[in-house]
């Protein structure tokens, strides 16, 4: 039963607060210990070169270090079981060749940062730099000077998906939509930029690194196989870490030659990245190419789908995963929330002279929503249909759950159509309609569009190993202790970076205790304390994590209750436990009084009742394709046509994600998500030029929405609790950026809709829009 | 990124601080509010080796409200004329405009002597100042000189700016309380620089009216033919299209694309509809 | 090396900075004050602002040497402060963080817009925090959250600056 106060449903305010209002947060860069040197990278200015020779000035011997100083290190390799999977040996520290700009290639390392710098800036590379592979649509089967050489063509994998028969399908169609979609090449740009912190504890044997990481547990398993020593000898720390998204999901050059580096100089060592390297060399997201046809009968009915998918995945495999899944989510993802029977995706990953891509925020999701659900919108207009109800007429519906999307996505449970409906409502699409009517004093154009999906979440072992990937992050764990005053600590393998697991965490450990989750801390992001876990990535921490602790609780709870049974001398069936004690007929014995029995006291523990209060579970949901939140967001915008600046007006989301363990949490990660989907749809990239340059260096030029270019964003919830979990719940962080992008887009073109233009690439720039309405105009004529 | 090895200085007044400018024998930069300067050392694309420190100089710092017109210090801050706290002689535009420029934390610091010496072609001070007819006092060795800021910038980061010489002030011509003005920056987000400007003043009484396009891909640029036709008293839109479309044309030095050229008609034509309402 | 006297936080500091040390970096690495956050060093996003002589500042766009005998204040700072205390309240209430790296200095920037009664609506607050980027939360709890605390503190004392 949730506990309203402090339990499962209960919007509490989170502990993690107080640290943060007062600024005594503590991430990578605050961390101070004493005789740190700081380390800046002298990194390549060049998308593909040789490198035939590097100079050090003497005045600079011994402060800068190339890959010959780190001689054991080996090169990071990802490790695909897909079939005709080609991953590239990628050398922390480059070694003969260089493959994007911002490639490190030495490290400097001085008393301050500026100093590190200082010392770079005297290091002289010689280069013979080679063509830049940038277009991957052209140059995916070869190039004059391919990226890896030994490959023969530029591509890490491609695959075609199949379901029924597209091409019956293509035969019997009345209608057939056919379009092609960019997704511009984007950044995460959490606001703590990535940093690494990495000294010898000489008491405890061990290398000690500090990293702005969602998954310190692997990290670990990374960096001992790659230094070449034990695990127990690598403690890695993820301490507050100041947001995420994903691209801090994966394994950095960094890391692992800080933590070599630790190794040889016995003084600590940092290195906290500035902006400029952020934008240069965390993974870059997105970029994908898509050209899709939609066929369909006369009432907008989807027949099937024939798509081409490309991404553009960089120069090298961000470990564990690599470029590998990218496509093959979009792939699955493309027939969205939809009962398609027919289907064909035929995807490929390209190998570039571009910065390595990696996961961020829905990864293939919101490509693919981009894609199918402005074919939705233009199915409707060709058949002469509101878009909404080309939408509800091919979404599936609760009576067909559980349902298996042409895809492959095994959605569990929901009500699609009933968000639809709900974010329709948000909105006011009526007052919407009248105000387009009668039309704006200003000549703007105002618009209304809509984006339906389904997210899949917390999947777990056949899903990773369906996508061939070699390390499965199919479960998670918990230790639960009770201490000695009854208070209680949760060790746990994810990793909070902005979520509010310390709280939500607690949350279920109270539901199962019954204590305060005032007295339960959290502890994560620490391979020392915590148990084994993957970290906070693909929507699966509330229901992996918050499975495990649910288990841990309950294992605690039952000892607990079977010592106070024993202490208040009556059946085990007698006592309950709540409310901080354990109570029976005839009295009750406090968690606290238990706790001291169990490890001062146990000559007072039951036969057969060992000492301690430690449990330690691990949880995966009932089923591992994953449990399926959905939403509906709809967007209004007003287009200026004269300018092509878009303004957005209003955003709605009408979202189930199962049981809410923290509803003020569950609509902080939507807000947040949507605003980065906003992102991606009006104001983020970053653009290569021909020789491989990036372009957006700077937030000057990497634009990041605020607070002033956003309406409030307005909620609404349904709840279908999914049999599969814990509680009910579902996965959820990711959602909020997927749709965005195709809402605003279908905005852009409802607003357009007189001068009958279209944009289907984002970020849908003032250039873009005016270049729609000329193309319409020319193609009138 | 770190900025650079530097030497810094605070000099006590304006001579000092041009002695020191013309003597220095390493690349020597006067620095105000720093708020791009030190954004360019940071970014490492500014190194120079002796900052010449001139923000709280007195001399610099000065305002006088004269009859016919007002003279604010080169380090009078955005925010200071955002916030009304120096005579404003443009009828509200100034204030208005400061409004726009970065944010609160970056005007608190910048200054309108600063904006004018760097030159930034996006920058909102150098084009308003432009169509004020505003004035730059600026002091050097051999004393001061008054330049008119219509010709003070002459490109991209380029000034009239001797490599010794200090902007001390700034004049600027009284508006009536005839006058009406208009303010446009287009911009996606708030605070960046502008993608286009549009500044237009028409003052019947003082028989004054400029039209002024900014972040023009260079210094300022008079919209001469705009500005006759408003100084004629012309209303209709077609006409007054036409002339900053020849205008627009006429400077072809600018290298606009279609896109740029389209914004920059667009946002010309908007702020002469707000002189007309 | 140069000498600087200023206060921070309202204490009397002296100490030796190199000329090429940003304010931001003084604080962090030299004064121990790592409330103050570094996200772009040029300028936007914000995560920087402090207080020198009251006035919001970048402090990764200030030399520390610059801000010889002036006064700066850090979040570390403000004790006894009516307007910090309420906004620190209201964002725990609203849920107005997430991660909070951007925290410290949208309290900053929230406590100016509140004395210079810049608070008046949605839109003005939204207009004032376009200098503060949050990529966590999406800004709409930290605006109520804003509104809120500029509500109650105009209700306290509706005629004090």
């Amino acid at each position: 039963m949730p506990n309203d106060q402090y339990g499962v449903g209960a919007s509490l305010l989170r502990k993690e607060d107080d640290r943060h209002l007062h600024g005594r947060g503590q991430f990578v860069a605050d961390i101070k210990l004493p005789g740190t040197m700081d380390v800046a990278f002298v990194r390549s200015p060049h998308a593909h070169a040789r490198i035939r020779s590097i100079s050090v000035p003497p005045a600079a011997h011994g402060r800068v270090f190339t890959a010959g100083h780190l001689p054991r290190v080996k090169p990071i390799r990802v490790i695909s079981h897909s079939a005709g999977a080609k991953s590239p040996p990628w050398p922390p520290l480059a070694t003969d060749k260089v493959r994007y700009v911002g490639e490190a290639i030495a490290a400097c390392i001085a008393a301050t940062r500026g100093e590190a710098e200082d010392i770079a800036n005297t290091v002289s590379v010689d280069f013979e730099t080679l063509d830049a592979v940038i277009d991957a649509p052209r140059d995916r089967r070869g190039s004059r000077h391919p990226v890896h050489e030994q490959w023969g063509d530029n591509l890490y994998i491609e695959h075609t998906l199949e379901g029924g028969d597209i091409d019956a399908a293509a035969r019997t169609a009345d209608i057939v939509v056919t379009r092609e979609f960019r997704m511009q090449r984007q950044s995460g740009a959490p606001l703590e930029t990535r940093g690494v912190l990495a000294y010898r504890d000489h008491r405890l044997d061990e290398v000690v690194i500090y990293a702005s990481t969602q998954t310190p547990h692997t990290v670990r398993v990374a960096l001992a196989e790659l230094l070449d020593i034990e695990e127990r000898r690598i403690r890695v720390v993820a301490p507050d870490v100041g947001g995420g998204f994903g691209p801090k999901a994966r394994l950095y050059p960094e890391e692992i030659i800080l933590a070599g580096l630790a190794l040889q100089l016995d003084h600590p060592i940092r290195w906290i990245e500035d902006r400029g390297e952020h934008l240069l060399t965390t993974a870059h997201t997105r970029d994908h190419h898509y050209k899709v046809t939609a066929h369909a009968d006369r009432q907008g009915r989807i027949l099937g789908v024939d798509a081409e998918i490309v991404v553009d995945a960089g120069a090298y495999g961000l470990w564990p995963q690599g470029p590998f899944h990218e496509a093959s989510m979009v792939a699955r993802a493309l027939p969205g929330p939809y009962t398609i029977p027919n289907y064909r995706a035929r995807h490929c990953t390209v190998a570039t002279n571009k910065t390595p891509l990696g996961p961020y925020r829905g990864v293939g999701r919101p490509g693919a929503c981009f894609a199918i659900e402005r074919l939705v919108d233009e199915i409707a207009r060709e058949v002469g249909r509101e878009p909404n109800e080309v939408r509800v007429l091919n979404l599936v519906r609760p009576g067909q759950m559980p349902f298996t999307t042409v895809g492959g996505l095994r959605l569990d449970s929901g009500d699609y159509p009933e968000s639809v409906r709900l974010c329709a409502e948000l909105l006011d699409v009526p007052a919407v309609r009248a105000r387009q009517q009668r039309g704006e004093q200003d000549g703007r154009l105002i618009g209304i569009g809509f984006a339906a999906f389904a997210e899949q979440t917390a999947h777990g072992a056949a899903e990773f190993a369906s996508r061939g990937a070699s390390i499965i992050p199919g479960f998670e764990s918990c230790t639960a202790r009770v201490l000695t005053d009854g208070s209680v600590v949760l060790m746990v393998g994810i990793q909070s970076h902005g979520q509010g697991l310390e709280t939500v965490l607690s949350q279920v450990a109270a539901e199962e205790l019954g204590i305060d989750p005032a007295r339960i801390s959290v502890r994560h992001g620490d391979t020392e304390s915590t148990a084994f876990g993957f970290g906070t990535f693909a929507s699966r921490s509330m229901v992996m994590s918050g499975g495990a602790v649910a288990r841990a609780s309950r294992m605690l709870r039952d000892k607990l209750c079977r010592i106070g049974a024993h202490l208040l001398q009556c059946e085990v069936a007698e006592v309950r436990c709540a409310d901080g004690v354990v109570s029976g007929p005839q009295g009750s014995v406090t968690i606290g009084e238990i706790a001291k029995v169990a490890h001062l006291r146990m000559d007072g523990l039951p036969q057969g009742v060992d000492p301690l209060l430690d449990a330690t579970a691990t949880y995966e949901p009932a089923i591992s394709t994953g449990v399926f939140s959905y939403a509906t967001h709809g967007a209004v915008v007003a287009v200026d046509p004269e300018t092509g600046f878009v303004d957005l007006l209003d955003f709605a989301v009408a979202e189930d994600c199962g049981t809410m363990v923290n509803p003020m949490l569950v609509e902080g990660q939507i807000r947040g998500g949507v605003v980065q989907g906003i992102g991606t749809a009006l104001y983020e990239e970053i653009p290569y030029d021909e020789a491989g340059q990036p372009l957006a260096g700077t937030l000057a030029d990497y634009l990041l929405p605020g607070a002033a270019e956003l309406p409030a964003i307005k909620i609404g919830h349904l709840h279908t609790p999914t049999p599969h979990t814990e509680y009910g719940m579902k996965g959820m962080g990711e959602g909020g950026a997927v749709a965005p992008p195709a809402a605003i887009a279908n905005a852009v073109r409802d607003a357009l809709a007189s001068l009958d233009a279209e944009v289907n690439e984002t970020p849908i720039t003032p250039r873009r829009v005016l270049a729609a309405i000329r193309q319409a105009r020319e193609v009138r004529r | 990124m770190k900025a650079p090895p530097v030497d810094y200085i605070r000099p006590r007044s304006l001579t000092e601080a041009v002695d020191l400018l013309a003597h220095a024998s390493v690349e020597a930069r006067v620095i105000a509010g720093g708020q791009s300067l030190l954004a360019m050392m940071n970014l490492r694309v500014a190194s120079p080796r002796l900052l010449i420190d001139i923000a709280r100089l007195p001399e610099l710092l000065g305002v006088a409200d004269h009859a016919d017109t007002v003279s604010l210090g080169a380090c009078v801050t955005h925010a200071a004329i955002e916030d009304g706290r120096v005579p404003d002689p443009s009828r509200g535009l100034m204030p208005r405009v400061a409004s726009t420029l970065a944010y609160r934390a970056i005007r608190t610091c910048g200054t309108i002597g600063g904006s004018l010496a760097l030159s930034d072609p996006a920058a909102e001070w150098p084009a308003v100042l432009a169509a004020l007819d505003a004035e730059v006092v600026v002091y050097g060795s051999s004393g001061r000189r008054l330049l008119e800021c219509t010709e003070f910038a002459t490109g991209i980061f380029v000034t009239r700016l001797a490599s010794a010489e200090i902007i001390e002030s700034v004049r600027i011509p009284k508006r009536s309380a005839e006058t009406r003005w208009g303010y446009l920056k287009l911009s996606r987000k708030a605070g960046e620089f502008a993608n286009a400007l549009a500044v237009v003043v028409a003052d019947p009484a003082g028989e004054y009216y400029r039209a002024v396009s900014g972040a023009a891909n260079g210094a300022p640029l008079v919209l001469a033919d705009t500005s006759r036709l408003l100084a004629e008293g012309r209303r209709d839109p077609d006409a007054l299209r036409g002339a900053i479309g020849r205008d627009l044309n006429r400077a072809s030095d600018r290298h606009f694309d279609d896109f740029q050229r389209n914004l920059h008609s667009v946002a010309s034509m908007r702020a002469v509809q707000q002189v007309l309402v | 090396m140069t000498s600087i006297r200023l206060r921070i936080n309202g204490a009397a500091v002296a100490d030796e900075v190199p000329p090429r040390v940003s304010l931001a970096d003084f604080l962090r690495e030299r004064r121990n004050l790592t409330g103050t956050h570094l996200g772009c060093e040029h300028g936007v996003c914000g995560a920087c602002t402090v207080l020198v002589d009251g006035e919001p500042a970048r402090s990764c766009l200030m030399l520390a040497v610059a801000c010889d005998e002036r006064a700066v204040e850090t979040i570390e700072g403000f004790a006894g402060d009516r307007v910090i205390a309420t906004l620190r309240r209201t964002f725990h209430q609203h849920h107005a963080l997430q991660c909070g790296y951007c925290t410290p200095a949208m309290l900053i920037t929230a406590r100016d817009l509140i004395l210079r009664k810049r608070t008046g609506s949605e839109r003005e607050i939204r207009d004032g925090l376009a200098g503060n980027i949050c990529r966590c939360t999406g800004y709409t709890n930290i605006v109520a959250a804003i509104a809120e605390a500029a509500q109650e503190i105009g209700r306290e004392a509706p005629n004090a600056q």
